[in-house]
């Protein structure tokens, strides 16, 4: 967990305002656990104020690589930086997802919670079975799942609503027949509130380890300014950057 | 070498940066970022007797180079305190201060009390400004007679020294100041958050389910800079300057006003090196304008 600044290698529109932006960032790439994020400020100066928070895609060589979809301000600002620009990062943050091994592991992924788990993926295939859902709005998005292919899943299922690509439905379709099916042992997933709120649902009595990493607005990233306080059951609070940003489903307290 | 020391009367600081509270933590969320020892005081997050779980979400909205917060004082409650501050104390030779915090005066008092006689604390800052967690923003620096009946109480209650921490959101703050001042307070601090609203136009409603929060960053510098100025010139106590303080030039201001130290505040938040960063540009800008010590540019300001 440092504080650094970092070259923009590459930032290059997907499509539907999605970008992959790679950066020069060799102390953070090693440290880097799955499921963990940095704050990166979206350009120079003090308008957006706050750096802005996002999942690690993949960290390999000198590279970290991020995927960002554009929302407000800060994002928008973000997708006209160009290569050559210097950034200020701060990482890598959050706990991420647990270690695992010789685990058989249902990843789930919605949108842009692509992110954390296709870093997750990729490491975690190594010593466990993975089967990695990933449901997505746009073609934009689906260009992503091609990574998929390169490393070494068990299983890769895509989901469109509208059936264009991979499965017309949502990741959540038939999930806990596959769970049982395949002796899932753990699931993993990222996504919109309202999918991790579904799985939270369908997942609450399943057996196995159930971990959702969640979003949220936040201001600092290191646990200092209370703003992305996420409700549990047990009524507290949870910081969702310096606590999570991975708890378990089940311990969540969703909103109605 | 520039002289960055500075006395308040009752504690000498190395330099003239504190951090604020609740924008801080209880510095050692800093370790990993920055040499703690290299800043003048580290100002806890305000505490309360017992535990709270802070205002419901969103927290934080952001406005054009400021922040918005409803953040509610969050936190452990001051026998939770208590081994945090005694952890602190063995990373850092810095001067540890207790931001005390209370829902009635009862509960101010019973704060002050417990942490006037923990080791680890150097001295007190009384918050009676923070804005979110009364109704409607309302708190006791309000109001100059509860100011003073609480300052009064606090202050003969308790041996050491205590900054008490005002309110932007009153008329005449030099006033509430100089009322202090006459109840016993050691220090004044100022400014905390200006009350702002933001509003959520698609809901059409308040953004904050608190309706108002509490404004920082560096937006509110200047409004910061002029209360702080009227304040040195009303009072005798060191004023410590508080308000989007983002550099080393800034420090400077506060200081050249009449400031005897300053806090960072939401500058820690975005950039967590940014203390110890502000210290070393307070060196070279004194260097570049030939300041020999901040004891000399305190209040130097002329006016033509």
């Amino acid at each position: 967990m440092i504080e650094c600044q970092v070259a923009v290698l590459e930032n290059r529109h997907l499509g539907d305002g999605f970008f992959l932006l790679d950066v020069a960032a060799p102390e953070i790439v090693g440290e880097t656990h799955p499921g963990q994020f940095v704050m990166l400020s979206t350009g120079p100066g003090y308008d957006p104020l706050l750096k802005r928070p996002f999942g690690i895609l993949d960290a390999q060589g000198d590279t970290l690589s991020l995927l960002y979809e554009v929302v407000g301000r800060g994002t928008r600002q973000l997708s006209e930086v160009v290569p050559g620009r210097v950034l200020d990062l701060v990482g890598p943050l959050g706990n991420g997802f647990p270690e695992l091994s010789d685990k058989r592991i249902l990843m789930v992924a919605g949108g842009r919670g692509f992110a954390p788990l296709f870093l997750s993926a990729r490491l975690m295939a190594q010593n466990n079975e993975v089967i990695f859902r990933y449901g997505a709005r746009s073609q934009a998005q689906l260009k992503l799942a091609d990574w998929l292919d390169e490393i070494g899943l068990q299983t890769v299922e895509l989901f469109t609503e509208d059936g264009s690509v991979g499965q017309k439905g949502r990741v959540d379709d038939g999930l806990t027949d596959l769970i049982k099916k395949q002796s899932v042992e753990v699931t993993l997933s990222c996504g919109p509130d309202a999918m991790l709120k579904t799985l939270a649902r369908l997942l609450s009595g399943v057996d196995g380890l159930h971990y959702g990493s969640f979003e949220a607005l936040m201001g600092c990233g290191i646990g200092i300014c209370h703003s992305c306080a996420l409700a549990m059951k047990d009524g507290t609070y949870r910081k969702v950057c310096s606590d999570g940003p991975v708890f378990p489903l089940g311990a969540v307290a969703w909103p109605d | 070498m520039a002289g960055l020391e500075v006395d308040l009367g009752f504690i000498q600081l190395k330099n003239p940066v504190m951090t604020a509270s609740g924008t801080f933590g209880y510095g050692e969320e800093f370790a990993p970022f920055m040499n703690l020892d290299d800043v003048g005081a580290i100002i806890m997050k305000g505490v309360y007797m017992t535990p709270r779980q802070g205002n419901p979400p969103p927290r934080i909205y952001e406005t054009a180079a400021g922040l918005l917060n409803s953040i509610g004082l969050a936190g452990p409650g001051a026998e939770g305190l208590k081994p945090v501050l005694k952890r602190v104390a063995g990373l850092t030779s810095t001067p540890l201060v207790v931001n005390v915090c209370g829902r009635d005066d009862d509960e101010y008092f019973r704060v002050a009390e417990v942490f006037d006689d923990c080791p680890e604390v150097s001295f007190l800052e009384l918050n009676i400004s923070c804005p979110n967690v009364r109704n409607n923003g309302r708190c006791p620096a309000q109001d100059g007679d509860h100011t003073a009946r609480l300052v009064s109480r606090i202050c003969k209650g308790v041996k050491k020294g205590v900054m008490v921490k005002l309110s932007p959101n009153v008329a005449d703050v030099a006033e509430i100041a100089y009322i202090a001042q006459e109840s016993g307070a050691s220090s004044i601090s100022l400014v905390n958050t200006f009350l702002g609203m933001a509003v959520d136009l698609e809901r059409r409603v308040p953004t904050f389910k608190n309706m108002v929060a509490g404004l920082s960053g560096p937006a509110i510098k200047p409004l910061a800079l002029r209360l702080v100025w009227e304040v040195c010139r009303r009072v005798k106590i060191p004023v410590v300057g508080i308000g989007g303080i983002m550099s080393g030039k800034d420090v400077l201001e506060f200081i050249m006003v009449g400031a005897s130290a300053i806090q960072t505040g939401t500058v820690n938040m975005v950039e967590p090196g940014a203390s110890s960063r502000i210290v070393r540009e307070i060196k070279e800008e004194m260097v570049h304008y030939g300041i020999t010590s901040i004891q000399e540019l305190k209040g130097s300001m002329t006016h033509e």
